[in-house]
């Protein structure tokens, strides 16, 4: 897709490539939300929502574990492409966007 | 009626001018000074608090002004009852015409901890309020009705309501409050009441606040020695009610019934902290909260009933009942036990959640009515539970009233 | 009931158990948590490198968070003044056979008398002295039908996947203080692993204690039910008095998938001085039922909140909990239930005693989360207070939003009535065997769910201790 026809199917900017190290993550404010944006030791980038289903926690001020976003409330995970509950507390997933690099610029579709 | 500056905005001048615009005694000067000290060294709660962990006190209206000339009180007392001693007017004319009275138990007495601060506010910033004295011996026939209107919805307002009944005095009283719809107010009123030895007072208060009030209240009631106390909240109105009630068993054989309803809807929060203290011999408190929460609205309750070290032949019970009458409305009960003596006559506290049983539903609807008017039956029904507990007529039917707008009436249905 | 045995009156007071070997065992570090100390453990187990890192990342979570403020007193507990790991006399892996394990360690076994429990019917004990699994036998049947029982230690090195896979999925290193702490330096327990459809009819036990003063106890415990399949899984525990504070602070966390069944029972009756800070928290899946039963005897302080996370339709959870507090002991137990999933059902029992200046208090909470239709719990909880300075508190949590659920919680505090008392000390009992009767009666609902060696113990504890009230 060009970046043009990115955008018409919803992708937003929210990051360039450069803003976050390799095996971390870290929260970016978009269109009124908030989201944790993050890019895998292997190179993959992916983003969710910002809060924990559990008790609010911002998860991205916590810690990415191979491809488990952890909160750093009560260490529950969360998966950083499916936003599926890896470990509790939290029971509720919380929503995944899709996500991808247009150049230096990273993508997320809301 | 003017306003002053903003609630937000009190100091100890703004204070002083309460005291100047309604031309008060010395004493009373004196006493708000006191009260607003503490105010100060006392810092709202901060949310860490149990208490307060479930309503966050954020979007409190501070900038709205405080009422300064509150309409007058609204109430009757039969020619009778005020021969014989008995005193019910607006707080501000009870200090003009009974100063000594007021002076001898305004402000004597702290009240529940959870709310310290807006206790110690409402004794320095009021601007209105009741007065009730009833003198040993006198019992008051019929039921005593005080009401406020307030005019406008963004304001702040905290009215004090004293209410005594000296020994062997019996007195029932239902205060009331109602406030437009629209903007956000602040209304912040206490209500200090205190039974003498072999007193008989039933007390009641119906909020009916506007739809974008916010109610900051606090209520402190002493149960005298062998005296026999009923007090009732019913919560109808306002946008968010945090109240704090404390039941203080402090005289032997002392007895309380402590009564809520709790109609609630749309985005309506009620959070209501309750402590039954059993600190002397042979005392009994039994409590009983109701709640019918429709629409998105949210109830939390937090009670602790401390039966005291040393206590003997108490009896306790606290019971916090919710029926959830729509997907997306919420309960939180939390009756709390703290028992220090181990001579107990009945201790005990239960709490339920949840729809009306399935059961009782279709039997209802088995007998012909609509699932709306099935429903409205039963939550009358449950209602009951606490309405038969009202034993005066005047009460039953002004909170049956209010509550109908939510709950409806069950007139016409079979 | 029968009365009891008038010989068992002949026990001393002092505690049965009260006594500690003189001999040192043989590893010990010095006192104190460091990174170094964590980097350490993980070397002498020869763990993989995944691992090491969680047990560091635990250690940063530990120092990072704060002591929990509600609950009971831990002001007690100094971190630097403990032993994080100590090792008996072995060459590391589980003994195969009584004749096996060293010397001193069989004394320890033979005071607790499990020779005997060995011949009777149980499928196997993993034992712990001072943190490492020494003793481990499973029985022949149970290795056939492909159950796993062994140390949790083993387990990583033997089932490297499959304990990869779970553990930290339901309690996190970073989930509070105390389970930081142990992921950090956890150092035995028991893993199992009960493959599909496969049902173990006899309870699995393991015994511990602590026995080095100053010693921290962090077993690990996982236990993987899957579908279909059902264990029970008792712990019992004794351990010696001291003057100095011990801390107590294990994790478990339990699996129970689709359609699978799990039990686990704890009678503790910790010395006086030790601090037992437990995190326990199961998963039911569809259709699973997980039981905790928690008997709280001893300790000075206990604060354990066995927990069920209901996360598939019709699971059903329960907690049955007993605690009793004696002079100077504050049990602070109860049960959390998280419904989140529809049809799901929970029942928390609770039964408390408190004596002379002990207090108990129940915690608990019941969340139900919103689209959790047709769900329902009760939690009954009674207390008994047999003493005037004694106290009993209940702090019952409820978050429900959903409205088409049924949730009930009921409770009661009560004396033991005067009647009762002076009906059966009309019958020829002495005030003391007449209260302990009462008491045993009081918490027999939950005792009859014990295996009955434990119900026995029980039934001759509760009878001690109120020997001690009256004598």
């Amino acid at each position: 897709m060009t970046t043009l026809e990115q955008t018409a199917s919803g992708f937003v900017t929210v990051a360039r490539t450069s803003d976050i190290e390799p095996g971390s993550v870290r929260v970016v404010e978009v269109d009124g939300r908030s989201l944790c944006i993050g890019l895998t030791e292997d190179g993959d980038w992916g983003a969710i929502d910002n809060f924990c289903t559990h008790d609010g926690g911002t998860l991205g001020e916590g810690e990415l574990d191979d491809t488990g976003v952890e909160c750093p409330r009560h260490g529950g995970r969360f998966d950083l492409f499916s936003g599926r509950v890896l470990a509790l507390p939290p029971v509720r997933p919380v929503k995944a966007y899709e996500t991808i690099v247009d150049g230096h610029d990273v993508r997320v579709r809301l | 009626m003017t306003l002053t500056q903003t609630a937000s905005a009190l100091d100890a001048d703004a204070i002083g001018r309460i005291s100047d615009r309604l031309d008060e005694p010395g004493w009373l000067r004196a006493l708000r000074a006191r009260w607003w000290e503490r105010a100060e060294r006392t810092p709202p709660p901060t949310g860490q608090e149990e208490e307060w962990r479930r309503t966050s006190l954020d979007a409190l209206p501070r900038d709205v002004g405080l009422l300064l000339d509150a309409p007058q009180l609204e109430t009757h007392l039969s020619p009778d009852a005020a021969e014989a001693g008995v005193v019910l007017t607006d707080l501000r004319t009870a200090v003009r015409d009974h100063s000594e009275l007021v002076e001898r138990f305004l402000g004597q007495a702290d009240g529940p901890g959870s709310h310290a601060h807006f206790w110690a506010l409402a004794h320095a910033a009021w601007t209105g309020g009741l007065f009730c004295y009833v003198p040993r011996g006198v019992t008051v026939d019929g039921t005593l009705v005080a009401r406020y209107t307030l005019p406008r919805a963004d304001i702040a307002f905290h009215p004090v309501s004293l209410v005594v009944a000296e020994e062997s005095s019996s007195v029932t009283l239902l205060e009331e409050v109602t406030s437009p719809d629209g903007a956000p107010g602040w209304f912040g009123g206490i209500a200090d009441v205190r039974a003498g030895q072999t007193a008989r007072v039933r007390y009641a208060s119906l909020q009916q606040l506007g739809d974008a009030a916010w109610r900051v209240g606090a209520e402190r009631v002493v149960v005298g020695q062998d005296a026999v106390v009923t007090t009732l909240n019913a919560e109808v109105g306002s946008k968010i009610t945090k109240l704090g009630l404390d039941v203080l068993m402090t005289g032997k054989g002392g007895t309380s019934k402590v009564l809520g309803l709790l109609a609630a809807g749309d985005d309506q929060q009620i959070d209501i902290n309750t402590v039954q203290d059993l600190a002397a011999d042979h005392t009994t408190s039994d409590l009983l909260y109701l709640s019918a929460l429709y629409d998105r609205a949210h109830a939390s309750f937090y009670g602790i009933t401390n039966v005291r070290h040393g206590t003997k032949q108490t009896s306790s019970y606290q019971e916090c009942r919710n029926l959830l009458l729509s997907p997306q409305a919420g309960a939180e009960p939390i009756p709390v036990l703290e028992i220090e003596a181990n001579d107990i006559l009945r201790c005990g506290h239960g709490a339920t959640a949840g729809a009306i049983d399935p059961t009782t539903l279709f039997y209802a609807q088995s007998r012909g009515l609509d699932a709306e008017s099935a429903e409205r039956m039963i939550v009358r029904g449950f209602f009951e539970q606490v309405v038969a507990k009202i034993e005066d007529e005047t009460i039953r039917e002004r909170i049956l009233g209010a509550l109908a707008r939510r709950i409806g009436t069950t007139e016409g249905l079979a | 009931m029968a009365l009891p045995n008038p010989a068992l009156s002949q026990i001393p007071d002092s505690y049965k158990y009260g006594w500690h070997d003189a001999e040192q065992p043989r590893t010990t570090f010095a006192k104190g948590i460091s990174a170094e100390v964590v980097a350490e453990i993980s070397r002498i187990k020869d763990e993989p490198k995944w691992m090491t890192d969680l047990r560091l990342k635990a250690y940063r979570h530990f120092e990072a968070r704060p002591m929990p403020k509600w609950g009971a007193d831990l002001s007690g507990i100094d971190f630097g003044d403990i032993y994080y790991y100590v090792t008996g006399n072995s060459e590391g892996g589980a003994a195969q056979s009584w004749d096996d394990v060293p010397d001193y360690i069989r004394r320890t076994y033979d005071k607790l008398g499990i020779p005997e429990a060995e011949k009777k019917y149980l499928a196997g004990v993993g034992g712990q002295y001072d943190s490492e699994v020494i003793y481990h036998n499973i029985r022949e049947d149970l290795e056939k039908q492909g159950v796993i029982f062994m140390g949790t230690d083993q387990a990583l090195k033997e089932h490297p996947d499959l304990f990869r896979e779970h553990f930290g999925t339901v309690i996190p290193a970073n989930d509070n203080k105390l389970a930081a702490l142990n992921t950090a330096v956890w150092s035995g327990g028991s893993f199992i692993y009960v493959p599909k459809g496969v049902h173990v009819e006899l309870p699995l036990q393991a015994y511990f204690r602590i026995n080095t003063q100053n010693m921290g106890q962090f077993e690990r415990t996982l236990i993987i039910a899957d579908e279909g399949s059902s264990v029970h899984y008792v712990e019992g525990c004794t351990a010696p008095t001291y003057s100095t504070a011990s801390l107590h602070s294990a994790v478990v966390e339990i699996i129970v998938k689709k359609g699978a069944r799990v039990r686990y029972t704890t009678i503790q009756n910790w010395s006086s001085n030790v601090y037992n800070l437990v995190t326990k928290r199961a998963v039911a899946h569809e259709d699973a039922v997980m039981e905790w039963v928690d008997g709280n005897l001893g300790s000075k302080v206990t604060m354990k909140y066995p927990s069920i996370y209901l996360l598939g339709e019709r699971a059903h959870g329960e907690v049955l909990s007993i605690a009793f507090a004696g002079d100077g002991q504050h049990q602070d137990a109860g049960g959390k239930i998280i419904h989140a999933a529809p049809n799901t059902t929970s029942l928390i029992t609770s039964k408390s005693i408190s004596r002379g200046t002990g207090r108990t208090s129940y915690r608990g909470l019941i969340k139900v989360y919103s689209g959790c239709e047709r769900s329902k719990s009760t939690v009954r909880c009674d207390a008994l207070i047999l003493d005037d300075d004694a106290r009993s508190d209940t702090y019952p949590y409820m978050e429900i939003d959903e409205e088409n659920v049924t949730i009930g919680h009921e409770a009661t505090v009560s004396k033991v009535g005067s009647e009762q008392l002076f009906y059966l000390m009309s019958r020829g009992l002495s005030e003391a065997e007449a209260s302990a009767m009462i008491v045993n009666g009081f918490i027999e609902p939950i005792v009859k769910e014990l295996p009955m060696e434990y119900a026995v113990e029980m039934n001759r504890l509760i009878q001690l201790q109120m020997e001690g009230a009256v004598g």
